[in-house]
């Protein structure tokens, strides 16, 4: 199997940025790297359905973080938790498996409600249209108190997913240190992205994969085919959304608690520079995008505690979405294609 | 006129002000090859997207088989059986030519989502058919030898021969060809010319927009003349080269 | 509803001259800007950074001593800075994208890595505190049919007063008719002696100047905070869209609507207790109108799919 040269860097890249993890700390690596690669699959998952929605059809979707709310969201009501001000419990609920395909459907769903009226605008005005449907949501969210929890949240949902924690997880994570629960969503999260890489891997060679590419080419020459663009655009938004939905239930459980500002603008923007980097198009680019960019932002962090020691928390957090914007602009100027994209299949030159 | 396979009544499209087609009543017979011809901004292809379903009519109406397709989509026109190309040659460019081929000749029911998670052996099986169809039609084209190479790597006159190629794979009732010998050098026109009579022959209706008259003149059966937006003209060759409003629509009027 | 009426025509001013500025922009240049939001708030801060006198820590540097210079003085000074930054961001960035021929989306994309770092650096400088001008505290007072302090109503009329003497440059002034002729259409305007170049630098200039003015506007009717742009980025699309993109005057009066909309939708009966979701009113009014009326009330229908 030839390999090809970019495969090679993108490896050797995201193996230094791990090692670096552990020069930069000798102490309590293992730890910050468990947390590390946790966020890079949950993130990277999201990433690969974004690369769906635009490296694959073109569209251009700037509220992801909605898609993933609504998995997120709709799985954790659907199991036994508590929420709200209170601290309401709700003690019965739908088995696990159960309520994430739901969440899943649901998400993928939305898509659908989302993209039936949206998804014949133009490019921009697409964006903007995302952006305020995500804006809606997250505001939705935050008044629906009584069902959602509203700024208070949900919380003690964990144990759904924890209580399945096989024993050997336990036993590896007590020899290196870290948190057992998050080393179980780690698993958790690496497996998806396994099976989801497979499955997109078998859809794109295949009659739709091939469909949707024309799709993405010319869709007037599509319809003058018989095709139905419309239909098939909408399926990739549905896929893609379903996708972000398994990712934020994941990212619910890595967290412990959900509430508002879990699903926001910046969300969405951390995904696209992840996707970026990665390579638009490629379905597995976002995989060393996401370790590459969480090394970043994590090592980066604690350069920033160092270098500005008056600031505040706030300020710090900025620092790191400082280095995110610099990013995406830097990507997009000098290598839109990122780590795995092919130029050749370069979307982001159409005019 | 009834048994006409494509019709048109009142037929009305402007923009902004300028009437772009204005037609009465115009017929198309099943097996003819018509050419549609005329001054620069006569309307035609806008008469084409009018009837392709492409773009709607301010008013009158458009019928296909004795169906209203008036505000039909376009695909669901391409589905009873009319395929049409474009001015600008539209193409796949980032797929190869093969896969070019393959989309276009896939039927709907195999680009399903479920069936490509599912593979079964049957749609292997319909690859495998579609794929031989494909390098048939290339090959009789002449372009089996670009088969992997990508669409946007073709010259000018190979992505003719390509959106011909992919208009034809699924054996159409209706060519719409909308200026197929634009740009391509003699030779190559040779060969599309006789291509297209050949379809002709094969029983395939061709309506033909074409600004080459040798050409239009030597192959086609009918010619019908549009000149801002309107009928001037409709016979068959020998009556359209001595029609006066022809020769004073391209001359303009000021030649007497 | 009537008392939110005077909020209502604050933010409407606030969003107008935002969405004028955002319009004349996407109109020359095609750019949807997503950093606009920061443009806006550089005239806020550094107002505030001209303005502040001696008990003010606006920058995060603890070596800041503060300026203090008169109030009017900041203003101008501010709004001048913002135009400067705007030519900096066309020579810099993006004429070079122009002249690299990179596509609309590419540049979308930067326009928002843009904003992100822009909005970061000045919460690192600026710091995360929400902090007011200079200004002395005043008393709400009754106008006709809406309430609000003098020293609003004063913003008000100077927004509209800077709005009209711009609609009248725009369509009177060889200079607006030069901007007009690229926005219709730059290959036809090169040709008959326009040089886009100068005209598209000069409309970034005028834009982040009336950006930057909506920014201290907003500074003065609210606060200033490091996000404050970001914020309204939304309903200042929603405005643009409502008024018809590509219009000046459309954005005008879309931003308006949209400010009195989103204030008097409180007073509206389902929205009793969530209050805080008015911009979800406005939001969901964008998008039905992209959807069924993309022109908007005043625009030329463009091809929007």
């Amino acid at each position: 199997m030839k390999i090809s040269n970019k495969v090679v860097f993108a490896v050797f890249l995201t193996g230094f940025s791990i090692y670096l993890v552990f020069a930069l700390n000798p102490e309590g690596a293992s730890r910050i790297l468990l947390n590390l690669l946790t966020f890079a699959g949950i993130y990277g998952l999201s990433a690969i359905g974004l690369n769906v929605h635009f490296g694959w059809t073109g569209l251009l979707n700037f509220g992801h973080a909605s898609f993933m709310g609504v998995g997120a969201y709709v799985t954790l009501l659907l199991m036994p938790h508590a929420a709200g001000r209170e601290g309401e419990i709700t003690s019965t609920g739908l088995p696990f498996i159960v309520a994430l395909i739901i969440g899943i459907l649901s998400a993928a769903l939305f898509g659908l409600l989302l993209g039936l009226p949206a998804i014949r605008l133009r490019g921009d005005y697409l964006a903007i249209v995302t952006i305020a449907a995500a804006e809606i949501f997250r505001l939705l969210v935050r008044d629906l108190e009584s069902i959602t929890g509203g700024v208070y949240g949900i919380i003690n949902y964990t144990e759904n997913l924890q209580q399945y924690r096989p024993n050997f997880i336990n036993n590896f994570s007590e020899s290196f240190g870290f948190s057992p629960s998050q080393a179980w969503v780690c698993l958790v999260a690496w497996v998806s992205i396994f099976f989801t890489v497979l499955f997109l891997k078998r859809l794109n060679n295949s009659p739709w994969g091939r469909a949707l590419r024309a799709v993405r080419e010319d869709e007037d020459a599509v319809r003058a085919m018989g095709k139905n663009a419309v239909w098939l655009k909408l399926q990739s938004f549905m896929l893609g959304a379903g996708i972000a939905g398994l990712s934020g239930v994941l990212l619910a459980f890595n967290y412990g608690s959900l509430e508002t500002t879990v699903f926001v603008p910046l969300l969405t923007f951390y995904v696209w520079a992840i996707m970026i980097l990665g390579g638009v198009g490629t379905i597995t680019g976002p995989i060393f995008g996401s370790i590459i960019f969480w090394v970043i932002i994590s090592e980066t962090d604690r350069l920033a505690f160092i270098l500005f020691e008056n600031a505040n928390g706030q300020q710090l957090a900025g620092v790191r979405f400082l280095l995110v914007g610099l990013l995406i602009m830097a990507l997009m100027i000098f290598r839109p294609s990122g780590l795995l994209g092919k130029k050749e299949e370069l979307l982001l030159d159409v005019k | 006129m009834s048994n006409s396979l494509i019709e048109v009544n009142n037929l009305k499209k402007t923009f902004g002000g300028l009437t772009a087609v204005d037609i009465k009543e115009l017929g198309f017979n099943k097996g003819e090859l018509t050419s549609i011809i005329g001054p620069n901004g006569a309307g035609k292809t806008t008469f084409f997207d009018l009837i392709s379903g492409f773009q709607n009519s301010d008013s009158g109406d458009v019928h296909l088989k004795d169906k209203d397709i008036s505000n039909f989509q376009p695909y669901k026109i391409a589905r009873m059986g009319m395929v049409r190309t474009f001015q600008l040659t539209k193409v796949f460019d980032r797929m190869t030519v093969l896969e070019n081929l393959l989309f276009s000749g896939s039927e709907i029911s195999n680009d399903s989502l479920f069936k490509s998670v599912i593979k079964s052996k049957s749609q292997m099986k319909y690859e495998e058919n579609l794929k031989d169809k494909a390098k048939n039609i290339m090959e009789e084209l002449n372009i089996l030898h670009m088969a992997d190479s990508y669409a946007r790597e073709l010259s000018g006159g190979q992505k003719k021969l390509l959106e011909l190629a992919r208009s034809i794979i699924n054996e159409p009732e209706i060519l719409l060809l909308d200026e197929p010998l634009a740009g391509v050098n003699p030779k190559l026109a040779e060969d599309i010319l006789s291509l297209i009579k050949k379809l002709s022959n094969e029983g395939i209706t061709i309506l033909m927009v074409e600004h080459n008259i040798e050409a239009v003149m030597k192959i086609s059966e009918r010619i019908v003349v549009l000149a801002e937006g309107s009928l001037i003209a409709d016979g068959n060759p020998n009556e359209i080269r001595t029609n006066r409003n022809v020769i004073e629509a391209y001359l303009g009027k000021d030649n007497d | 509803m009537l008392d939110q009426l005077g909020n209502g025509l604050l933010l409407g001013i606030i969003i107008s001259v935002a969405s004028v500025a955002l319009s004349l922009l996407y109109g020359v240049t095609r750019i949807v800007n997503f950093a606009h939001g920061e443009i806006i708030a550089l005239g806020a801060i550094m107002t505030l950074f001209f303005s502040s006198p001696v008990d003010y820590r606006v920058l995060f540097l603890d070596k800041y001593s503060p300026l203090g210079y008169n109030f009017a003085l900041s203003c101008i000074l501010a709004v001048i800075v913002c135009g400067l930054f705007g030519a900096l961001l066309e020579i810099c960035l993006f004429r070079p994208l122009r002249k690299g021929n990179v596509g609309n989306i590419a540049v979308l994309v930067v326009t928002i890595g843009l904003s992100i770092f822009t909005r970061h650096l000045y919460l690192l400088f600026a710091t995360g505190k929400v902090q007011d001008f200079p200004l002395e505290l005043q008393r709400r007072q009754t106008y006709l049919f809406f309430d609000m302090t003098p020293r609003n109503l004063n913003v008000l009329i100077a927004g509209i007063v800077v709005m009209l003497i711009f609609g009248f440059l725009l369509t009177y002034t060889r200079l607006g008719k030069a901007m007009r002729a690229v926005r219709d259409s730059e290959e036809l305007s090169s040709v008959s002696g326009i040089n886009s170049d100068n005209i598209i630098l000069i409309t970034w200039i005028s834009s982040s100047m009336l950006a930057g003015l909506a920014g201290i506007f907003q500074a003065i009717i609210n606060d200033v905070r490091w996000n404050m742009g970001f914020l309204i980025l939304l309903l200042i699309f929603a405005g643009t869209v409502l008024g018809g993109i590509g219009t000046s005057f459309g954005a005008m009066v879309g931003g308006f609507l949209i400010g009195i909309l989103v204030q008097v939708s409180v007073g509206l009966p389902f929205m009793e207790g969530h209050t805080e979701a008015k911009n979800a009113v406005a939001l969901a009014i964008m998008i039905l109108i992209l959807l069924f009326r993309p022109q908007g009330i005043f625009g030329q229908k463009e091809r929007i799919s």
